[in-house]
């Protein structure tokens, strides 16, 4: 294949990865403190984007017409309301199921996912049709050969990897960090060493959500449309590539959504005459690589968790 | 020297689902003083040290910190108090170092300095730590991990520490040098509530002791009024 072509679908390949890696790290968070499995996550992306894209609509129709400046609003208020919906969500749905069992809380999760789809398809003007998300990031493109680099691209690969490097960081070398990895290993342990248990579920849960927005946006401003049940496939994703790399593993959840977005990528070029096939493609990739790996790619050291 | 906490335990009653664990126990522990809890597997002391901390809910009784109501608080709550907790099995974190193990112990201490001096010192009580900071806890010997167990539970400047079987499934060596860290402990004015088994041991560093069997105290007084007890044989011995 023509080698612009193959750099081409490398980076198509590696933005839809970013994209994945920030969904599937939030599912990986949450199992790792909770052991539970929030199906409401790729609703939570939904609902980031089209936060971001009301608040977007907002500004325009008062007459702020920055590009920059609407774009930062956006991803400022995007985060942080679903930052506090995921803590909201823990608070009231997940934390009070502690003791009951894990199938408990993906239902109620997966009802909350629900009652969010269709509030937004009901309550947002038009909610059931596809809505063009604005282009806010410099248009122009980049010509190697036949390699075209779109500006917007570079610069929302650039945000999405600063982010799951923000997040690996945090989880490293801070005093949250470090509280939520004692918190997943041993929470009574961690809790007779003074740490707070409710309140490092919920900032686990926050900086989770705070992702699954930012995911939102990226999603919205690289494919220039959202729709009301994008969460669907996206938390489909998330959560596959989560669990292919190891529940509970942060390492392993961006490297399943790097592995998902390749195998989609492989599916697209493999079968060209029929790329709409790309997702049954890596879905059935990511069945066969369960069959192999149960419990995960990192599972010797998915044990760990985080 | 820091002063000691005051521990008081009145009329605790636990059970966990129908069986009463601890029935009606009462006890003290003062600053300075190293205050063991003795008594047969099964008696009720891991029950007794967790429900102090808020991890057992108790069905009836009082926990009082230095004559402060704290039975209902939550665990870390009580901690920040100024408790140091060096629990039953140890419980390192198994997948952080052994420097990030003893950094949790300072969870609650905000002041850097403070917090990188008494990293010095817990290092300096067990050098073996300081040659295996980067080491993840759970590759760590048993021994190596009752003594991360000890260092992280000594992180905070606890005034009141609750220890439970420190030496278990140690070797007499290890045993005796950590005997000798939580005597040290105690002689800079820490309240040392300490759970064991190892009685002969036990009674030649503390001060004084209570021994529960059957959930209830069957003997409490100094050590060397414990060490004629009859009742305390009967414990260990007897059953109940
Ligand atoms: N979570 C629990 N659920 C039910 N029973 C429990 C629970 N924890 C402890 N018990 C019971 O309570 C009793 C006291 O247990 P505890 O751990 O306090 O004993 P102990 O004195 O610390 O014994 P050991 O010396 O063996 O550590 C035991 O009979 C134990 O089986
Ligand atoms: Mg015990």
């Amino acid at each position: 294949m023509d080698p612009g072509l193959l750099a081409q679908h490398a980076f198509n390949g590696l933005m839809l990865g970013v994209i994945y890696a920030l969904v599937a790290v939030g599912f990986t968070l949450f199992f790792g403190v909770l052991d539970v499995i929030k199906f409401s996550h790729g609703d939570v992306v939904m609902l980031g984007a089209f936060t971001a894209l009301a608040v977007s609509a907002g500004l325009t129709g008062a007459g702020v017409m920055s590009h920059p400046l609407v774009l930062l609003a956006m991803l400022v208020i995007a985060i942080t309301l679903m930052a506090v919906v995921g803590a909201l969500l823990a608070r009231l749905l997940v934390l009070p199921l502690r003791g009951a069992p894990a199938i408990n809380v993906l239902l109620i999760t997966l009802m909350a996912g629900t009652v969010i789809r269709e509030g937004v398809r009901l309550f947002y003007p038009q909610g059931s049709n596809p809505k063009p998300f604005p282009r806010l990031l410099p248009g122009g493109t980049i010509e190697i050969g036949s390699f075209t680099l779109r500006h917007d691209s570079a610069i929302l690969f650039v945000i999405g990897v600063a982010a799951i490097v923000g997040v690996y960081l945090t989880l490293a070398r801070t005093r949250l960090g470090l509280a939520i990895r004692a918190v997943a290993q041993d929470p009574e342990t961690a809790a007779a060493m003074g740490i707070p248990l409710t309140a490092t579920v919920l900032a686990t849960f926050a900086i989770g959500s705070a992702l699954a927005a930012l995911a939102g946006v990226v999603n919205g401003l690289y494919y220039s449309e959202i729709s009301f049940n994008l969460g669907l496939l996206l938390g489909a994703i998330g959560f596959s590539a989560a669990v292919v790399g190891g529940l509970g593993n942060v390492y392993g959840a961006i490297l399943g959504g790097f592995l998902f977005a390749a195998l989609q990528t492989i599916g697209a070029v493999a079968l060209p005459f029929a790329s709409a096939y790309k997702d049954v493609f890596a879905f059935a990739a990511v069945i066969v690589l369960m069959a192999l790996r149960p419990a995960g790619l990192l599972a010797e050291r998915s044990a760990e968790r985080i | 020297m820091v002063t000691g906490m005051k521990l008081e335990v009145r009329d605790l009653t636990v059970a966990y689902d129908r069986a009463d664990v601890l029935m009606s126990v009462s006890l003290e522990a003062s600053g300075g003083e190293i205050t063991c809890l003795l008594g047969a597997n099964g008696a009720g002391k891991s029950t007794l040290a967790r429900a102090v901390l808020g991890l057992t809910v108790a069905r009836a009784g009082t926990v009082l910190l230095d004559g402060e109501d704290v039975t209902r608080e939550p665990t870390h709550r009580i901690v920040a108090r100024g408790v140091g907790v060096i629990p039953e099995g140890r419980r390192v974190f198994p997948k952080l170092t052994v420097a990030e193990n003893l950094h949790t112990g300072a969870y609650l201490v905000r002041d850097r300095s403070r917090v990188s001096a008494r990293f010095d010192e817990v290092c300096e009580l067990f050098p073996r730590l300081r040659e295996r900071l980067t080491q993840l806890a759970g590759t760590l010997s048993g021994g190596e991990q009752a003594m991360l167990s000890i260092g992280r539970g000594l992180m905070g400047s606890p005034r009141l520490l609750i220890i439970d079987e420190p030496s278990l499934g140690l070797s007499p060596r290890f045993v005796k040098e950590n005997f000798q860290a939580i005597r040290r402990v105690r002689e800079t004015g820490v309240t040392v509530l300490l759970v064991e088994q190892n009685v002969h041991q036990t009674l030649a560093i503390a001060q004084r002791g209570y021994v529960l069997s059957g959930g209830r105290v069957s003997a409490a007084g100094t050590a060397e009024e414990l060490k004629q007890h009859p009742e305390l044989i009967a414990a260990y011995f007897g059953g109940h």
